[in-house]
């Protein structure tokens, strides 16, 4: 450990003489616990506010912890006895899960796709309408999610937004729909809502990729008479594999962790049950029915959830990088 | 025991007419003695209830802190917001001196240790017989007063008079001339919500169970019981979510609004008739001065007539254990919730004072919008169930979840009734 | 450069060109028919690209610059012209405090929590030693972690502290939620920085710090934009820990809670919460397409390294 020498991470195999210690300073104590110096203040932070955090949630989980409790401090043990109601709750299998997962399904696979062409599209621009095209999905991105929800919320008003007032005017409905009440448009509009704002990135970073494709190996392809499509899958996607991954994995994190988008629509708050998600029902039994202990377990139920998904990723990832 | 018919009784103004001359208690606060030269009270107000509420405390402001040299600090709270809220500031420990807490609320929040008793104060000021029985029983938890009775208020049939005279209508009576007003006035302005039913409210659905002959809730023993699945309460509930579902009466986007969205869409001419509270006209005429003297209020009717009760809500002023100065806090709930400032309050808001003599006052009014709310209070006011529970229930939205579903079409009356009393006796009785 | 840079700006425009006027060889005219044909459906493409990205915030705008929004029959450009939406907002609806909050919880957050990122990915990619490994698990761990999971033991935390209704209690929160992505991203910049440069300026007599400043600093700024665009995101944008954390004073809100309330107040003024909406997004937006160029970079640099 008291070796200094450069992390291999990505310049691997280059020469590794003693370098961060910087010459002949290599064994003092300094140097030696500079790493952890570094460290420190970010680990401390972490500790505190992160990992700490993460445990405790474990813990509350396995009691029955509401206001007295938090008032009071004293730890109140129940077991399992919490996991044991949400796993015996129909409306986990019937509402939440689904919600949750199939919604995060659709959102990575819709938002992954879309960004995808869209960086297709425009690495076949030339640079002026890049620089438009770019500059218009930032504004998508940048638009947050708060604002972006009450955005579409105002599109999909019942009596008066544009949609409706659209599809009347075209004489598609003779009557006003109230999008938010039926589980499937509701979560339509979160789609929409959620993509829209996801696949900036997903657009910038894999256009960032693929210009770095070399041409000839595109060029090369097109002279054996490969079409547009091939080409894509044979020389693209291998070489942006990485690219993927990370884009993906974070995509299912964020998609995984809707809330605002959901919990600022009229009935997502709880009212409407056929809309609730894992966070928005973690939340509202922890800070409405004051169930704390329920709400960590539901949270941790969450959180095992994602990790099992991502773990999956992250070994494609990492397989042949060292950590 | 029907806990619902108890305000009516209690707030029997036999009892309070004959108080109504030492209106007092204003007088004494003057020699409460407390000196808290730069200290600072921390209040929570509800927010939207009086339409001038900054002005006022502006003035509550400087009158407190002429008496005692202390500061007032105001922060204004949506009832939207509010339960969640003091929720959070009682396990963070940050909750204010004094709060307006919604009358089903105190108990809840006595429950938690959050609350202050005030008995001694009231008994100290001598206003033990000078509240309105009705709010003190709600703020009464085990047997101590924790929320000093401010306000009440009541929500009644609110109606277009200018177009119920238009299409020569009179103020309902019956479920029946209910139906037959909103269909002239859906065949004479097509554009208009004959009668609004909003699905993410609550308090609007109970008259019409009551109305019927259902209960909400009922108490045995220690077991509570829903009422919301009988024959009754699904016959209130079926009627009055078939004015949108078969009727047609409300709007597709009803099905998501709050009572505040009824107020703005009435404000803003879109509806006939309402189910609103007594503080809503002051509200619309402050939104749209066009409408002033063209609505009036009217008990809500029963099913074949009568009076069918309504929620007789409210607010009560609770100390917060919190506070460091219980005798200050005390000076600004005295201050608050009798004499002066509870009247000009009233007034201003459209409540009634939660102090009876003062309440008596109120009830001689001849206020087109004024009596009829009256009227309601006295003659068909009702209570959710009384107990530290049913703020869970709120919070949870049972009601509101069961009338959004039968308005949207996942559920049949039936099913949601059923659903809806399943999970208020688990909560309840949890 | 890219793969068909051939097809120029110019084509996109005038794809409607007759293909007669190329030229009469068929081989050729088969060629820019195909060629045109891509142009245009390249232009039709854009065109809905543009459509289905931008809707949105213009809709917000038009409502926002619209006297009448929220009454219905809402054209695509606002009927009647008016700023009176925002200046409401920015007096009456408070957003003036609002914007301030959010500008200085931002300002911190991103700043702090870029120097510690720096500092503890210089850590990971440039020294070996005991646990290297497990603390960067850790940190890959930390980030899938949902938020959700976090609020209620949060909330607890930050209430031992005593730094409920805070600023700075959320600014803290913000930094420890915007660390993990942060050095993660932050330490294949570091690694890639030859260390053959760092042995020049030691070998011109620099110190480790200096060399720290002059090499290491510039040569990962990309990367420092790319954390700092996250962590500005989560500090402006973020929800439910602002709703959590804050509860009641709402003189410290930050826009998203702030607009949360508003909207509370306001639920059928479409017009004065979409002047809120554009006041909340514009500064977000300005930030964004100012380092767009960079951010494309950084972002590559650090998921391929990643």
């Amino acid at each position: 450990m008291t070796n200094t020498l450069q992390a291999p991470s990505v310049a691997q195999g280059a020469p590794a003489p003693r370098a961060a210690g910087g010459p002949g300073r290599t064994k003092n104590l300094l140097t030696r616990t500079r790493p952890w110096l570094l460290l420190a203040p970010a680990l401390a932070v972490l500790a505190v506010l992160l990992l700490w955090p993460l445990v405790r949630v474990f813990l509350f989980s396995l009691q029955d912890y509401g206001l007295r409790e938090i008032v009071s401090g004293e730890p109140n043990w129940i077991g399992l006895a919490n996991f044991g109601e949400i796993f015996t709750s129909p409306e986990l299998y019937t509402v939440v899960l689904p919600n949750t997962v199939g919604f995060a399904v659709l959102a990575v696979a819709g938002t992954v796709a879309l960004g995808t062409a869209v960086a297709v599209l425009m690495a076949a621009l030339g640079p002026f309408w890049r620089t438009v095209v770019g500059s218009a999905i930032m504004i998508a991105w940048a638009m947050p999610a708060v604002t972006g929800t009450y955005v579409w919320v105002w599109i999909f008003d019942a009596d008066r937004g544009i949609f409706n007032e659209t599809l009347q005017a075209l004489g598609l409905q003779d009557e006003p729909v109230n999008w938010f009440t039926n589980r499937y448009t509701f979560y339509a509009i979160v789609l929409l809502n959620v993509i829209h704002h996801g696949f900036p990135f997903v657009a910038i970073t894999i256009l960032a990729g693929l210009l770095g494709v070399p041409k000839e190996m595109l060029e090369a392809a097109e002279m054996d008479g490969a079409g547009a499509w091939r080409r894509f899958w044979r020389i693209i996607v291998p070489n942006l594999k990485q690219v993927f991954a990370v884009v993906i994995i974070l995509s299912t994190i964020w998609d995984f962790k809707v809330f605002a988008q959901v919990y600022l629509m009229p009935g997502g708050a709880g009212s409407n049950r056929e809309a609730l998600n894992l966070g928005v029902w973690s939340y509202v039994e922890s800070f409405g029915q004051n169930r704390y202990g329920f709400g960590s377990a539901i949270a941790v139920l969450l959180t095992l959830v994602l990790l099992a998904i991502t773990v999956v990723y992250v070994r494609t990832m990492l397989k042949e990088d060292e950590l | 025991m029907n806990k619902r018919s108890l305000p009516i009784v209690a707030l029997g103004l036999t009892a309070a007419l004959a108080l109504t001359a030492c209106a007092g208690g204003s007088d004494d606060t003057a020699g409460g003695g407390v000196d808290a030269e730069g200290q600072t009270l921390t209040v929570w107000i509800m927010e939207g209830t009086n339409p001038e509420s900054e002005a006022f405390f502006d003035s509550v402001g400087e009158a407190f802190t002429e008496e005692t040299g202390a500061e007032l600090d105001v922060e204004f709270v949506q009832w939207a917001d509010a339960h969640d809220r003091f929720v959070t500031s009682i396990a963070g420990g940050t909750t204010p001196d004094v709060a307006e807490t919604g009358t089903t609320w105190t108990a809840e929040f006595a429950d938690a240790g959050a609350l202050a008793p005030i008995g001694e104060f009231v008994d100290e000021a001598g206003l033990g017989d000078d509240l309105v029985e009705g709010l003190v029983e709600s703020g009464t938890y085990e047997e101590e007063l924790y929320g000093m009775p401010w306000y009440a208020g009541v929500r009644s049939l609110v109606y277009r008079a200018d177009i119920f005279e238009e299409l020569g209508l009179e103020a309902p009576t019956s479920w029946d001339e209910i139906v037959a007003a909103g269909e002239a006035i859906k065949a004479a302005h097509p554009d208009m919500m004959p009668f609004a039913v909003p699905g993410d409210a609550e308090f609007p659905v109970y008259p019409w169970v009551w109305g019927a002959g259902g209960e909400v809730a009922t108490q045995e023993g220690d077991e509570w019981a829903s009422g919301l699945d009988s024959a009754e309460s699904q016959e209130g509930i079926g009627f009055y979510t078939g004015l949108a579902t078969e009727h047609g009466f409300s709007s597709a986007g009803a099905t998501t609004w709050k009572e505040t969205d009824v107020l703005d869409n009435f404000a803003q001419g879109n509806v006939g008739m309402a189910l609103m509270g007594s503080w809503t006209p002051a509200a619309i005429v402050e939104k749209n001065a066009e409408l002033e003297g063209k609505f009036a209020a009217t008990p809500i009717p029963g099913k074949d007539g009568g009076i069918a009760p309504s929620v007789l809500g409210g607010s009560h002023l609770s100390m917060f254990e919190t506070a460091e100065n219980k005798e200050l806090a005390w000076e600004f709930v005295e201050l608050m919730t009798t004499g002066e400032f509870a009247d000009q309050w009233g007034q201003q808001s459209g409540y009634f004072p939660g102090q009876a003599s003062l309440l008596a006052e109120t009830m001689e009014s001849d206020d087109p919008l004024v009596a009829p709310f009256a009227t309601q209070l006295v003659e068909g006011g009702g209570t959710v169930p009384v107990t530290p529970k049913y703020g869970a229930v709120q919070a949870k939205k049972t009601t509101n979840t069961a009338i959004q579903a039968i308005l949207s079409g996942q559920k049949t009356v039936e099913q949601a009734t059923a659903d809806a009393a399943a999970e208020m006796n688990e909560i309840m009785n949890g | 450069m890219s793969v068909s840079t051939t097809n120029t700006t110019a084509d996109v425009a005038v794809s409607a060109r007759p293909e007669a006027s190329v030229t009469p060889a068929v081989r050729t005219s088969r060629r820019s028919a195909r060629k045109t044909r891509s142009a245009a459906g390249k232009a039709v493409l854009v065109v809905l690209l543009l459509a289905f990205t931008l809707f949105p915030a213009f809709w917000m705008l038009s409502s926002a610059f619209d006297s009448k929004a929220g009454t219905g029959g809402q054209q695509l450009l606002p009927r009647e012209f008016t700023l009176d939406n925002f200046a409401y907002v920015l007096t009456e609806g408070g957003f003036d405090v609002f914007l301030r909050n959010s500008a200085i919880v931002a300002l911190v957050t991103v700043l702090a929590s870029a120097v510690l990122a720096l500092l503890a990915s210089v850590a990971v990619a440039r020294f070996r030693f005991k646990f290297r490994t497990a603390m960067l698990l850790m940190i890959l761990i930390v980030q899938m972690v949902p938020l959700e999971a976090l609020v209620i033991p949060l909330f607890v935390q930050v209430r031992d502290l005593q730094l409920l209704n805070t600023l700075l209690g959320l600014m803290v929160v913000y930094v420890a939620l915007s660390l993990p992505f942060g050095i993660w991203m932050l330490r294949g910049f570091v690694a890639a920085v030859p260390v053959e440069l760092e042995e020049a300026a030691y070998l011109d007599g620099a110190s480790w710090g200096r060399m720290f400043r002059s090499v290491m600093l510039p040569l990962v700024m990309p990367g420092l934009v790319a954390t700092s665009v996250f962590s500005f995101i989560t500090a402006w944008n973020e929800f439910i820990f602002a709703m959590t954390l804050l509860g009641g004073a709402s003189e410290n809100y930050t826009v998203a809670i702030g607009l949360k309330q508003f909207f509370g107040e306001h639920s059928n003024e479409w017009g004065y919460i979409m002047a809120a909406s554009t006041i909340i997004t514009i500064p977000v937006m300005i930030f964004f397409v100012i380092v767009q160029r960079r951010l494309s970079s950084g972002l590559v640099a650090g998921a391929v390294k990643g």
